[in-house]
């Protein structure tokens, strides 16, 4: 089938579908798929989203905060999967980086005087990342974040409908 | 403009009237001024007779002197001007020294010596009459006065001095605008404000005179800063009046919102005009406020359904796409499991036995909350024909009981017809997979909620067109299909 959608070597589009692919064959490689049992293919589940995710956030690279956040959770939580005190470890100070890196933006109160405080903090919690960022750079931020969401959604079709055919 | 004013504000003037009764100049003096026709003559009278009424009576007594002593004018205009300065100059004077009472002679006489020491004034030659240029001396004038009683004396002279400066366009301008911000800070009627701003404007059109007065002119405004100083009685305005008389003689135009900010009263705050912020706090505000608008046009086009009419409701939108959108990767993902094969066969074609017949298609995966769980209701092929069996049972006795273990069951009927059509309208080469079905037993079903706009899985049709349904359906005489909603 063709791919046609592919004409932008470098595009967001075309460097997550090549990741993601990637990704994909590796995990259907690991698991035969006659394993049926419900806790398999949620974990299995769980494991292709992941991938996506994954993919995702690594062709954004670390230009936008919430692929910086996504990456740094996705490896928090696979150290922590290796081994849960280096996990932990690393984690903390993966967090003190981070809260570095938005240097007072968390402490300043959000009553910024624009009045959109509740939606705002469901924002934060919708887009990786967000706690950390002020009203201005969260509305960028989830821009940037809808953009490649939508992006991701689309491979993830049009992947399934070439192999459900 | 004279209707700006009360009655009572109007009575100095006309006490100030009477006064020019020495000669022929004096009414030179006045008229000019005093003609509510002209512009210039508004300004000055606005000016002078909105000043509370403290001691123009004062002015009576020390007029005389100074008449007798003056120096036989060369130039009327010039006259003029000189007598006009000198009555209020020493009317400032007398004040000082007396603190309101009557002035001493010899407070006069050093006034008209200062005054007489003039070198040769520039003499405007403005179509308003009586516009001269005071030189420094009248600073030393100025500076001299300590007096904080004198706010009415000093700001009527300070108007005065200002309404005969000639009209440079930049000057001018900016000597206007540090005067309403004087002016402000007087706490005089906001008329005052505007007659000085139309002044200024017609003063625009008189013709310029260009570097000789300009030095005079900068050395007025010092003048009146140190006037201000005086009569605000606090060290404060000075400084920040010296600034602005610095920053307004460099700059060229538009001083004026600056000079709104420069007085220090709260009440006295006027805003600056069309909509400028004077505050550093309020621009950065205005310029946050500006960006976020432009990111929420920006978001706006990015979501789908954008009919912003309002702010907090298109952040409603927003975060239900967003929500919207994991949600599909979610499902999306579920989907995937199977890989290259079959996906999740959700449709599972039993051979139809006639119109009775129920056909069973098994879901799994269920919402994304049994998921979590970990707990997906996988049907394979037994456990359909079980359930089948079961419903069958059920929909002898009665159809509600069936419909609902149905519902336990996370199962639900539509008929065959509508089930066929949505199989086969999503794609014929789904067949395949439809046939594959019984094989491999993927519970899996994607319960998204965007029903008819994910074709691509068959899964997903079926899924939406058993969302439509709601899951029921009366007709159960009729050949249903189970599907999972």
């Amino acid at each position: 089938m063709n791919n046609p959608h592919h004409l932008n070597p470098t595009s967001l589009k075309s460097r997550f579908t090549t990741r993601f692919l990637r990704a994909l064959t590796k995990i259907r490689a690991q698991k035969p798929i006659s394993s049926s049992s419900p806790t398999e293919i949620f974990r299995r589940y769980r494991r292709i989203k992941v991938a996506a995710d994954k993919s995702m956030a690594y062709s954004v690279r670390s230009r936008r905060i919430w692929s910086r956040a996504m990456l740094w959770k996705l490896r928090s939580r696979s150290y922590r999967r290796q081994d849960p005190c280096s996990g932990r470890r690393s984690g903390k100070t993966n967090q003190a980086i981070m809260k570095k890196s938005s240097n007072g933006n968390i402490t300043r109160r959000r009553e910024d005087g624009v009045g959109f405080v509740e939606e705002a903090d469901e924002l934060r919690q919708l887009v990786p990342g967000g706690e950390t960022m002020n009203l201005c750079n969260l509305l960028d931020e989830t821009a940037h974040y809808i953009k490649c969401l939508t992006t991701q959604v689309q491979v993830m079709k049009k992947i399934a409908d070439f192999y459900s055919f | 403009m004279n209707s700006l004013l009360s009655p009572t504000q109007q009575i100095p003037l006309q006490d100030l009237q009477p006064n020019g009764n020495s000669g022929t100049h004096q009414a030179q003096i006045h008229n000019p001024q005093f003609d509510p026709t002209s512009s210039h003559d508004d300004f000055l009278d606005q000016m002078l007779s909105t000043l509370p009424s403290c001691s123009w009576s004062d002015l009576k007594s020390p007029w005389d002197p100074p008449k007798s002593d003056e120096t036989p004018p060369s130039n009327p205009d010039n006259n003029v001007g000189f007598h006009y300065d000198e009555i209020l100059a020493s009317k400032l004077r007398q004040h000082q020294i007396n603190g309101g009472g009557g002035g001493t002679t010899a407070a006069m006489k050093m006034m008209m010596q200062q005054q007489m020491m003039l070198p040769g004034r520039p003499i405007a030659a403005a179509g308003g009459g009586g516009l001269t240029m005071p030189l420094h001396n009248d600073i030393v004038d100025g500076s001299s006065f300590k007096s904080p009683n004198q706010q009415v004396d000093v700001t009527s002279h300070y108007l005065n001095l200002v309404g005969r400066v000639p009209c440079k366009l930049c000057t001018t301008v900016s000597v206007l605008d540090l005067c309403m911000g004087l002016i402000i800070s007087h706490r005089t009627s906001l008329s005052i404000f505007t007659i000085l701003r139309h002044t200024f404007f017609s003063l625009l059109h008189f013709p310029q005179r260009i570097t000789k007065t300009l030095n005079g002119l900068m050395i007025h405004i010092q003048l009146f800063t140190s006037i201000l100083f005086i009569v605000q009685g606090g060290n404060m305005q000075t400084q920040s009046f010296g600034a602005t008389a610095g920053t307004v003689m460099n700059q060229s135009q538009a001083s004026g919102s600056t000079t709104g900010g420069a007085p220090a009263q709260p009440k006295q705050r006027v805003r600056a005009r069309r909509g400028q912020a004077t505050d550093p706090h309020s621009i950065a505000e205005r310029l946050r406020r500006e960006r976020i608008a432009e990111r929420m046009k920006a978001l706006q086009e990015l979501v789908p359904n954008a009919n912003k009419t309002d702010k907090a409701s298109m952040l409603d939108e927003i975060i239900d796409y967003v929500k919207f959108l994991q949600l599909q990767v979610k499902v999306l993902s579920m989907s995937r499991l199977g890989g290259a094969a079959a996906v999740a066969p959700l449709v599972a074609d039993m051979p139809s036995e006639g119109g009775d017949c129920v056909q069973t298609t098994a879901g799994g995966g269920g919402s994304l909350q049994r998921n979590s769980n970990g707990n997906q209701p996988s049907s394979n092929n037994d456990s359909l024909t079980v359930t089948e069996h079961q419903v069958a049972k059920l929909m002898e006795e009665d159809m509600g009981s069936a419909m609902q273990y149905l519902q336990g069951k996370g199962l639900c009927l539509m008929p065959i017809s509508l089930a066929t059509a949505i199989s086969t309208a999503t794609c014929h080469s789904r067949n395949p997979m439809i046939n594959k079905g019984s094989s491999s037993n993927h519970p899996l079903l994607q319960s998204n909620g965007e029903g008819p706009s994910s074709p691509s899985m068959s899964v997903l049709t079926v899924q939406s067109a058993t969302m439509g349904n709601g899951g029921l359906d009366g007709s159960a005489k009729d050949a249903a299909s189970v599907s999972k909603p």
